[in-house]
């Protein structure tokens, strides 16, 4: 079988030179750099069950993008792939995005006793899902992507579509007139956001000298046998972690949800009090710019822990080189920044201005990374010897409480009180 | 796998790192500053974490005006300061001079509201009036000042206050602790709710002494408004003489 490797760089070789995507280089791995928009999309492409969204204003190759991508995935025309879309605005309906009963069933006699029809649309029996403009959906029906999206199938009506693992893709505007609010549990089940710009000047130029129309231009991309697709999310797996990135991730995820004052010290279960209705005055760790607890409002759940993982392998993947702490440093704040609210004061400080909330939380994931890799070394080592049984509890918790971290205090301790 | 070998691995078989160095190495430069990263309602503890060993760096804070919003800040900086100098520190009237002031003398021309606040050892004098809440929620040390206006010593625990000439309403209201001295005389309800400590006043004291007072002792040489003791359930009050409707236990001084 032909390396599917050498495929994906063709297909980004081939976007590039037909001028289907010029975005600027604005994702830095190491010295490396490349397009945030196109490599998160051709990521997902090589995982299953996960969700990218591009966010960014009209115009700004989103869809077409994706649409394109999956005309070379799935090795089947433009049209094709586009009418498998579903785009959100008020009147859709779960008839018309997943299916609906067939009503020839109470026409023909013989078949009125067997078991309910139902006649499922394309994006439902698809393994390529896009949701266009999914904040268009209005909020109650937003909640209907919430059971389908990251599963493998669909029930409508008793009955299921088994499409298998699937890719979803999802785009959307910033907030506009006929735009509703992402709901919370939907932002979290979305794996990455990705900011999608329009071109820039050099960009314009080359796309005012593209001749070709799109769908033309579409044909010429490389094309993936489903053997090939397949077998992508299975090589991805296969590409190990470093124990550095596995850890800096662990601390990553508690660094966000840790907070003294929640129940369980968990921030995912605050409802009505969150840092930003004051919940920290007064706290300990509140404005220590060290501290990431009191700078967001919420806890980060364990998708993000199994997404951090499996992009981290999905890029070590596509850019031929180790799933390392400078790829996780690089691709943390786009996994991260939709699911969290900074406090609005830091963030409306310079350099952010109040804009710039991805940028904000990649200096807090940066600092998340830097302090677990420098400083958290002796607290880390404490606990895992306490845990292999290497040194005694007590002396363990004694050693612990002498450092000013979340993760020692509110983490560590406790647990190591409750090791029989 | 023993969670060791991922930090082997993590840590790449390395000795034990640097340990943590909390809010280490940053300036401060203003009181914003120090805003920016305690916040405007900071405890003592996060002010004293941040604040600059440099003596000079230090004075340049405190001669700044905080106004309204930094003055908490300011005034946790005024104790530090003097809690750290060898002599006593003249400061200018502001509002919370000596915040939760541990040790050292303040000396204040004139002062404003909330000076000796929550301290709890030191000495403050005021050489001229001072402003509403002069030494409320004392815990200890002392406060002298010519004079004070309404809620001196509110709440106070423990520590000695004294006032040379007259003091203004509510003095010692729910005073569980220490002793206040008045050289002239106060406004009306003086030891509202005392529950417990001393207060002496040598001039004449006003309407409602001792309103509801559970404990402590008071002692009025002139002459208590009408009400002293009223609703009172317990403690002691001497006056030299009182006005109409006095509770029936308080004690006429000869």
């Amino acid at each position: 079988m032909p390396d599917p490797h050498k495929k994906i760089q063709q297909l980004i070789a081939s976007l590039e030179e037909e001028r289907l995507h010029v975005g600027r280089k604005d994702l830095a791995i190491g010295r490396q750099r490349v397009n945030a928009q196109l490599y998160f999309s051709i990521a997902n492409a090589c995982l299953r069950g996960r969700v990218v969204l591009l966010y960014g204003g009209m115009g700004a190759n989103k869809t077409t993008l994706i649409n394109l991508l999956g005309s070379s995935f799935l090795s089947m025309d433009l049209d094709r792939v586009e009418d498998i879309m579903v785009t959100g605005h008020p009147e859709q309906t779960e008839e018309k995005i997943v299916g609906f009963l067939d009503p020839r069933q109470w026409t023909v006699t013989a078949s009125a006793t067997g078991p309910t029809q139902v006649l499922w649309t394309a994006w439902a029996a698809s393994n390529w899902k896009l949701i266009n403009e999914i904040n268009r959906f209005p909020s109650g029906k937003q909640n209907l992507f919430l059971e389908i999206l990251q599963k493998r199938k669909i029930s409508y009506a008793g009955q299921l579509c088994r499409p298998g693992d699937t890719c979803y893709f999802a785009t959307m505007n910033p907030e506009f007139s006929g735009t509703y609010p992402l709901d919370e549990a939907l932002r979290d089940r979305i794996s990455a956001c990705v900011p999608a710009t329009q071109p820039d000047f050099l960009a314009g130029l080359l796309l005012s000298e593209r001749e070709t129309d799109v769908r033309d231009l579409a044909d010429q991309l490389p094309r993936f046998t489903s053997q090939e697709f397949s077998s992508l999310p299975g090589i991805v797996e296969n590409k190990p972690l470093a124990g550095q990135v596995e850890l800096a991730i662990l601390c990553l995820i508690r660094d966000f949800t840790l907070c003294e004052r929640a129940p369980f010290y968990d921030k995912t279960q605050l409802s009505q009090s969150k840092p930003s209705l004051g919940l920290c005055s007064g706290c300990h760790y509140q404005n220590n710019p060290e501290a990431i607890c009191w700078q967001v409002d919420e806890g980060l759940s364990d998708r993000v822990r199994q997404d951090l993982r499996i992009f981290c392998r999905a890029f070590a993947y596509l850019l031929d080189r180790d799933a390392d702490l400078e790829v996780l440093k690089a691709i943390a704040p786009y996994i991260i920044w939709h699911r969290t609210t900074p406090m609005r004061h830091a963030l409306e400080k310079p350099p952010y201005f109040g804009a710039g909330k991805l940028a904000y939380v990649a200096r807090l994931v940066e600092n998340s990374i830097n302090r677990t890799m420098n400083e958290r070394e002796e607290m880390n080592r404490i606990f895992s010897r306490a845990v292999d049984k290497e040194m005694s509890t007590a002396k363990a918790i004694e050693e612990l409480s002498l450092f000013d971290d979340p993760i020692a205090r509110l983490d560590f301790i406790p647990a190591l009180e409750d090791l029989p | 796998m023993k969670l060791s070998s991922l930090m082997d691995s993590a840590y790449l078989k390395k000795g034990p790192g640097r340990r943590l160095k909390t809010r280490e190495g940053d300036m401060i430069f203003s009181l914003e500053d120090l805003a920016d990263r305690v916040g405007n309602k900071p405890s003592r503890d996060a002010v004293k974490e941040l604040i600059p060993e440099d003596r000079t760096q230090v004075d340049l804070l405190i001669s700044t005006d905080p106004g309204k919003r930094y003055a908490l800040i300011w005034g946790y900086l005024t104790s530090l300061a003097a809690e750290r100098s060898t002599a006593p520190l003249v400061l200018p009237s502001r509002d919370y001079v000596g915040l939760e002031l541990r040790r050292g003398t303040i000396i204040l021309a004139e002062a404003r509201d909330h000076v000796g606040e929550k301290m709890s050892g030191g000495r403050i004098v005021v050489q001229g009036k001072a402003g509403d809440y002069l030494g409320q929620e004392m815990q200890g040390g002392r406060i002298i000042a010519r004079g004070c206006r309404d809620y001196a010593f509110r709440n106070m625990r423990d520590g000695f206050g004294v006032v040379l000439g007259d003091a203004g309403k509510f003095l010692g209201l729910g005073n569980s602790g220490g002793r206040i001295a008045v050289r002239g005389s106060c406004k009306e309800r003086a030891g509202w709710l005392m529950r417990s400590g001393s207060l002496n006043v040598l001039g004449d004291a006003g309407e409602y002494l001792g309103l509801l007072m559970s404990g402590g002792r008071i002692r009025v040489k002139g002459i208590a408004g009408r009400r002293a003791g009223w609703r009172k359930k317990g403690g002691s009050i001497a006056a030299g003489g009182f006005g109409p409707e006095a509770a029936i236990d308080v004690i006429e001084l000869e």
